[in-house]
């Protein structure tokens, strides 16, 4: 295949996938209403609807006050999100290699993905203090034991008998790696890492709302001291916002590119 | 043809090839109506023509062209359609004389309602209308309902429901309420509608099979495009929350929002559509501009209720001079042929007056704006006389294949003969 060919299929496989977002968006435009209504059923000061928190949000930016809290608040949550994905995928494929490592380390996941975060952010804050470090720490603990169980799931399952057959066969090392073990590992791999994406946003802004003086979390802590409920919600539409443009615009192109060995017909 | 006694014998014995086929005299009162009712709209505005019909010209404008008009569309689809569909005979002379004399008679009750005393207003015109509805609906609803799955029988809810709509809006009319609102609910309904009738034609239109045994054209089995249920399905529930949101709210932002959900919708649907190369001809695309049409309706609307300077009329405006009006040129530009044994028309006039008709509808939206507020009447007087010539060249060009005999022995609504294919009577599909 040419590349100029093969420029124009993923042009038009992006704009396919960006096209088929629309579906997305008209359900989301649809919750906007019922929320439009809940604003108007209670009221501005319980429940601003989404033109007044849209509206408040864009004051924000304008006034040059939401990029860097964001920024600051993505920082962390990506600091820590690293560094758990990276550890945790690791030591889960090693896990997932051993049988006996794997019995090992199931109750330790269990016991991990059971502690509230909030009691990790209690803990963090004795061992940390008030500083950058307790929000990473806290999302890095958070988003472990998911990218541990996954990646250890994904080792587990590995068909041995294709194993078996690609060294019969002597596959170079980097086909065994690129065309066997990644294509599967990653589709265990994928799915945990979206749900440790999710995890670290939503454990980040608590984290700083009870910890730090700066990021998203700090400046949702002011807006409820100042009864503010409009840019209380402008700070939830950005957070997630972001994490929509993240997950959709990111994570699931590459999700759908690495899975893609799944739905083509065999030869 | 067997010969039926009664009044207007010539029609009913035959004689008359407009009565042939359920889209001839109803595609001929939807052309004429189009530019009949937009032309004198045009001078009422300008108080050329005087508007004594109860609840005023903009009452009757709207009503006129969606029961009227737009209803001689509908009538003149489904009385081909349905019975293609469903394999059953088409409807008898008798039926087709009987509807579209009620269609006349219920257009003359509305406009000359003001001539006759304040109590009886327009209750005549709201019991002829009806009464073509039901009409309709007998030749309509056993079809669809004996019919193997019950495939089509969206088309007779969706006309039951646009019978109960327009008493509604003869309700509201008569005791006082806002008749308005029910004008506004029935175009979502028609809304609807188009996106019914769509995907049962374009399917055919889009894979090329409408022109199956057509002697010169390629002959393929490969099928590109699918109208599939679910992308459908979100666009109709939506369309039809955002009409009840209006209904119930009127000019708000709650509403502006489903309009943009419907807007959304829509422009998901067109996932669907977008096949490559077999989307470019011009029948197709025709379908395709509409469903565009109705998105940036919507979407022009939302925008409206939430504040965008500009009024929801340039949306509705779209929904209706534009999608409406060019799904309904499409229709008849497609089943009006085939259904007179003509194969598609594919002379340089139907692309050209398919574009004016696109650009009519975008100078009435413009003119809702504020920024071309100035020039508003202007604007609105080219794209009625533009909308209106659209129609009439229809008009024109079709009105042999409307009124005139089959040119290729056979009766009815059969298709053309395929190549080689001996004559056959009826609907041979």
């Amino acid at each position: 295949m040419s590349p100029l060919r093969s420029l124009h299929n993923a042009l038009g496989a992006t704009l396919a996938y960006l096209w088929s977002g629309w579906g997305a968006v008209a359900s989301i435009l649809l919750f906007c209403a019922l929320w439009e209504l809940g604003g108007r059923v209670y009221g501005d000061l319980v429940l601003p609807g989404p033109v007044a928190t849209l509206q408040q949000l864009s004051g924000m930016f304008d006034s040059g006050q939401a990029l860097p809290e964001l920024i600051i608040s993505a920082r962390r949550a990506l600091y820590g999100l690293g560094l758990a994905l990276g550890i945790g995928t690791l030591l889960g494929l090693l896990a997932g290699r051993s049988m006996t490592a794997a019995m090992m380390s199931r109750p330790l996941v269990t016991l991990l993905l059971g502690m509230p975060p909030i009691a990790w952010l209690v803990l963090a804050m004795l061992w940390f203090g008030m500083g950058d470090a307790t929000p990473v720490f806290t999302v890095f603990i958070a988003c472990f034991p998911i990218a541990f169980a996954g990646a250890m799931q994904g080792g587990r399952t590995l068909d041995n008998k294709l194993k078996d057959v690609a060294l019969a066969y002597r596959l170079p090392w980097r086909m065994l790696l690129t065309d066997l073990y990644l294509p599967h590992i990653t589709s265990y791999l994928f799915p945990a890492w979206i749900t440790a994406l999710g995890t670290s946003w939503k454990v980040v802004v608590m984290a700083e709302l009870l910890t730090t003086v700066d990021g998203v979390g700090a400046a949702l802590a002011v807006s409820r001291a100042q009864l503010d409920t409009a840019s209380s919600l402008g700070w939830i539409v950005a957070v997630l916002g972001l994490l929509l443009a993240f997950e959709y615009l990111l994570l699931e192109p590459i999700k759908r590119r690495v899975e893609r060995w799944r739905t083509e017909p065999g030869p | 043809m067997s010969s039926i006694p009664g009044g207007l014998k010539g029609a009913l014995r035959g004689d008359w090839p407009v009565f042939m086929c359920g889209f001839r005299p109803f595609f001929i009162l939807t052309g004429a109506s189009a530019v009949v009712m937009v032309l004198a709209w045009l001078l009422m505005l300008r108080g050329l023509v005087p508007a004594g019909m109860p609840g005023g010209s903009l009452l009757w404008h709207g009503h006129e062209l969606l029961f009227g008009f737009v209803t001689a569309a509908i009538a003149g689809f489904v009385l081909t359609a349905v019975p293609e569909f469903t394999r059953t005979p088409i409807p008898s002379r008798r039926a087709l004389v009987q509807m579209t004399l009620l269609w006349l008679a219920a257009r003359l009750a509305y406009l000359l309602a003001g001539a006759w005393p304040a109590l009886i207003g327009l209750w005549p015109a709201a019991l002829l209308n009806l009464a073509l509805w039901v009409l309709l609906l007998r030749e309509v609803l056993p079809r669809v309902w004996n019919a193997p799955e019950r495939r089509h029988v969206s088309f007779a809810w969706a006309i039951a429901a646009l019978a109960l709509l327009q008493l509604g809006f003869f309700v509201a009319a008569g005791a006082g309420g806002n008749p308005l609102a029910w004008l506004y609910l029935s175009v979502g309904m028609v809304m609807v509608l188009i996106i019914i009738a769509t995907s049962r034609v374009s399917m055919s239109v889009v894979n090329g099979l409408v022109e199956h045994g057509h002697p010169d054209r390629q002959q393929t089995e490969e099928v590109g495009y699918l109208a599939r249920p679910p992308r459908r399905n979100l666009a109709i529930v939506t369309i039809l929350i955002c009409s009840m949101t209006e209904f119930i709210f009127g000019h708000d932002v709650i509403t502006g929002w489903t309009a943009l959900a419907a807007a959304a919708a829509m422009l998901n649907l067109l996932n669907d559509w977008h096949i490559g190369r077999a989307l470019f001809t011009r029948w197709a695309l025709m379908l395709y501009a509409s469903y565009w049409l109705i998105a940036l309706g919507y979407a022009l609307m939302g925008a409206a209720w939430l504040g965008a300077p500009l009024l929801p009329s340039s949306g509705r405006h779209l929904l209706m001079a534009g999608a409406m009006g060019l799904s309904i040129f499409a229709i008849m530009m497609v089943a009006g042929r085939i259904h007179a044994g003509l194969w598609l028309d594919r002379r340089p006039w139907q692309p050209i007056t398919a574009t004016l008709l696109v650009l009519a509808a975008l100078l009435r939206a413009a003119s809702g704006m504020h920024l071309f507020l100035p020039w508003m009447s202007q604007l609105q007087a080219i794209s009625g006389l533009l909308w209106a010539g659209c129609f009439a060249a229809y008009l024109a060009m079709n009105w042999s294949a409307l009124s005139g005999p089959r040119t290729d022995g056979q009766e009815g609504c059969a298709e053309p003969l395929a190549a080689g294919e001996e004559h056959q009577g009826g609907c041979s599909v």
